[in-house]
């Protein structure tokens, strides 16, 4: 597809959550229109690119998708940094993820920029009959936490497309937002010109150097 | 634990493929049936479990004590292979309302191909008989009187020993058990064993042939010797071991199997009991007792651990990597299980699980293993693992020391062997990390066949202890360089998406040794220069 550089802006968004919630499957049900019932775990970090529209604008998702395991925790938090999106998922018919998407946003806290727009996702809503978490008490507590939230089954596709679009959309919002108010600033396109959330650590972490030093 | 929590992955679990379920139904039936007599909260079915209790208090370490109201046979679980309670996607009874992918297609060919051949047997068999190559129409009555009593039998035994869709358990499993070497004696190099059957010019495949068999011959020189000369044996596994003779010269490479050939049996028969115990300890305490975080983490990647092969979704086999996984974890807690572990443990489980049976393993049903020789195979495979896992565990503790450290060494490696492809990977912010922390965690395994990583770790293994720290590091090297033209051409995001699925299924042996001549090549360069390095 065209996708290469025919777009307005770029923004990199992570997903993660506890191991098994189904965060790479959302990941190719959005990119590729894709579900494997026969995936593997994955190992670090993957990556994969879709453009939306939204406002008119062309808007391409960078999107890295990490692995849940604790253990793997110090190589996939390098990539909150430069994103300015996070999908924060758990799967609606284990508890036990829903409960650590307390310690998640912790991690976001602790690695990623502040302003960065988070989304719960409470995933495989498919699984109607062993549901474990009620999405009346998921939504309070994204209400809560000032997150969006929405409900998603990367198996019957239902809301996958409905939640990266609302993210994105959100984003651009707040990014357009913010480029008029500081109509100086850098990030403000110039005619023809893109945001671009650099892929790379390296660039963001020696960004970040320069802020703190 | 009130009720056993869902499985890990439903939608694996709950879609048996049409591929299975000619037998797989029942199975899986039993294999609940099972689990629940297992559990703790049902102490009335212990009856069936005396057996292996008497089997297990024969091994050393004794059981931790358990309180009173559990199961009095709860500390002996270990040892029956089929009961360990842990729920498993698989071992839940299929469901057929769950919407099927489009791709599922493939797998009904598959059935119906087997019974094809199936049919094509019978056909077979009647047609000795006969002499004639009738139709399929033949009426059976006609041939039934030209058959001898020897023919009419063979269709008899031929569900109780399924060759085409289960595979088949060699009549000597036996001898191989307590004597590896018994493989070696008995079974004459199979012809054409693993040769490409192209449409090379028969000259050429005639050469290759008696090169491989000439090959083969010095193998076993080699191995049938009192005491192997283990500077010889690397030397020959360097190019590859012969593939029916893995199953002892991996042991041997690895140092679990020793050298001198009348300490091999009793060596073998105290690790393959030695593990037991360990398993039996291990889990002593049911569920409660294991370590929570670790067994959830296994419990999710078992059942996505070669997804869509046979053998691995098998319950039987699942239970086996479970225990394998697990005990290691435990054993090892610096580091514990991490995930692509389990991707580990698979070339070992099948390679010494090819001893045992005349087909393809990925194809195998465990259960038609008896139980003394799916022990051996796992303990065989757990005690190799642990070998394997002894030379990278930095690999796995907290923050992956190895890891990160084989990333730099292979980023500054390949800065000197391709300066333009490092400099234009540098350019577009593409990050080593980016792709080769999975080329390091898993061991290429992600990236190429589990035939090409058997293929490569013969290498490995004659290369010594360090080789999947240290060699493997010039094979990612050589790996990543081979793709360099292409590379070169793109953009951030084309080189990412490219590196994340390589063009290599269709890779045979010949791909492999040609990377890992390369990488010996850049090793021999490299290697002992290592003030080249950053370091």
């Amino acid at each position: 597809m065209s996708e290469g550089t025919n777009f307005d802006y770029l923004f990199k968004v992570v997903l993660i959550g506890d191991s098994g919630v189904g965060k790479s499957n959302l990941l190719s049900r959005f990119t590729r229109n894709e579900f494997n019932l026969e995936s593997k775990s994955t190992i670090g970090v993957e990556f994969a690119t879709r453009s939306l529209n939204v406002d008119g604008k062309n808007i391409k998702a960078q999107i890295w998708d990490t692995a849940g395991q604790e253990r793997y925790r110090a190589i996939t938090s390098a990539y909150y940094r430069g994103a300015v999106g996070a999908l924060l998922v758990y799967d609606i018919s284990k508890h036990a993820t829903y409960v650590n998407v307390t310690r998640w946003l912790k991690e976001l806290r602790d690695h990623a920029d502040s302003n960065i727009v988070i989304m719960l996702v409470g995933n495989k809503s498919d699984l109607k009959h062993l549901r474990a978490v009620p999405t009346d008490e998921a939504k309070a507590f994204a209400a809560e936490n000032e997150l969006s939230f929405i409900e998603t089954s990367a198996l019957d596709a239902s809301n996958v497309e409905g939640a990266f679009q609302t993210i994105l959309t959100d984003i651009y919002r707040i990014v357009s937002a913010r480029s008029l108010e500081q109509s100086a600033d850098h990030v403000k396109p110039s005619a023809g010109d893109s945001i671009t959330v650099q892929p790379s650590i390296d660039t963001s972490a020696a960004g970040q150097k320069t802020g703190c030093c | 634990m009130a009720a056993r929590p869902p499985p890990a992955r439903p939608h694996i679990g709950l879609n048996p493929s049409p591929r299975f379920s000619s037998y797989s139904t029942s199975e899986w039936v039993d294999d609940d049936a099972w689990d629940s007599g297992s559990d703790s909260e049902s102490p009335t079915k212990t009856s069936w479990k005396q057996p292996t209790s008497k089997h297990a208090s024969s091994s050393s370490p004794k059981p931790v004590p358990k309180s009173g109201q559990n199961n009095s046979s709860s500390s002996t679980l270990a040892s029956s292979y089929t009961h360990l309670h842990a729920p498993s996607p698989s071992s839940y009874p299929p469901r057929p309302e769950q919407p099927q992918p489009v791709n599922k297609n493939g797998w009904t060919i598959v059935s119906k191909s087997t019974d094809r051949l199936r049919g094509a047997d019978h056909d077979e068999s009647a047609h000795t008989g006969d002499g004639a190559a009738g139709a399929e129409g033949d009426g059976s009555d006609l041939i039934l009187g030209d058959l001898d009593p020897e023919v009419a039998e063979q269709p008899a035994p031929a569900p109780s020993k399924p060759r085409q869709d289960q595979g088949s358990l060699r009549d000597d499993v036996d001898e191989i058990v307590n004597d590896p070497l018994h493989l070696i004696r008995r079974r004459p190099p199979k012809r054409n064993h693993s040769l490409p059957s192209s449409s090379e010019p028969g000259g050429q495949l005639a050469r290759e042939r008696s090169i491989k068999s000439n090959r083969r011959q010095k193998f076993v020189g080699c191995i049938m010797q009192e005491d192997v000369n283990m500077a010889q044996l690397r030397k020959l596994a360097w190019n590859g071991v012969p593939s029916d003779l893995r199953p002892v010269t991996w042991p041997l490479l690895l140092g679990y199997m020793p050298l001198p050939a009348p300490l091999r049996a009793s060596t073998l028969a105290r690790k393959r009991q030695e593990y037991l115990s360990l398993v039996e300890l291990a889990f002593a305490r049911n569920r409660e007792g294991l370590d929570q975080q670790i067994w959830h983490q296994i419990e999710i990647d078992v059942p996505r651990t070669r997804p869509g092969v046979k053998l691995w979704m098998q319950a039987s086999t699942q239970r086996s990597l479970e225990r394998i996984l697990y005990v290691w974890a435990i054993r090892h807690p610096a580091s514990g299980y991490v995930q692509g572990i389990n991707d580990l443990a698979t070339p070992f489980f099948q390679v010494f699980l090819s001893a045992y049976i005349d087909s393809d393993p990925e194809e195998f049903d465990p259960t038609l293993l008896p139980s003394h020789v799916l022990n051996a195979i796992e303990a065989d495979s757990f005690w190799c693992l642990s070998r394997l896992l002894d030379g990278i565990q930095d690999n796995y503790i907290a923050t992956q020391p190895g890891i990160q450290r084989s990333v730099k060494r292979m980023t500054e490696l390949v800065a000197r062997i391709d300066p333009p492809l490092a400099a234009h990977l540098e350019s577009e912010n593409v990050e080593f990390m980016q792709f080769a922390f999975r080329w390091m965690n898993c061991l290429l395994m992600r990236e190429i066949s589990v035939e090409n990583t058997i293929r490569m770790w013969d290498t490995y293994l004659a290369e010594g202890a360090d080789a999947f720290s240290q060699f493997h590091l010039y094979v990612c090297s050589a790996f990543l360089v081979q793709w360099s033209k292409k590379l070169r051409e793109m953009d951030f995001q084309g080189i990412i998406m490219f590196l994340q699925s390589l063009p290599t299924q269709g890779w045979t042996d010949h791909e492999i040794e040609m990377l890992l001549s390369e990488a010996f090549v850049h090793y021999s360069t490299w290697h002992n220069a290592q003030s080249h390095f950053g370091k």
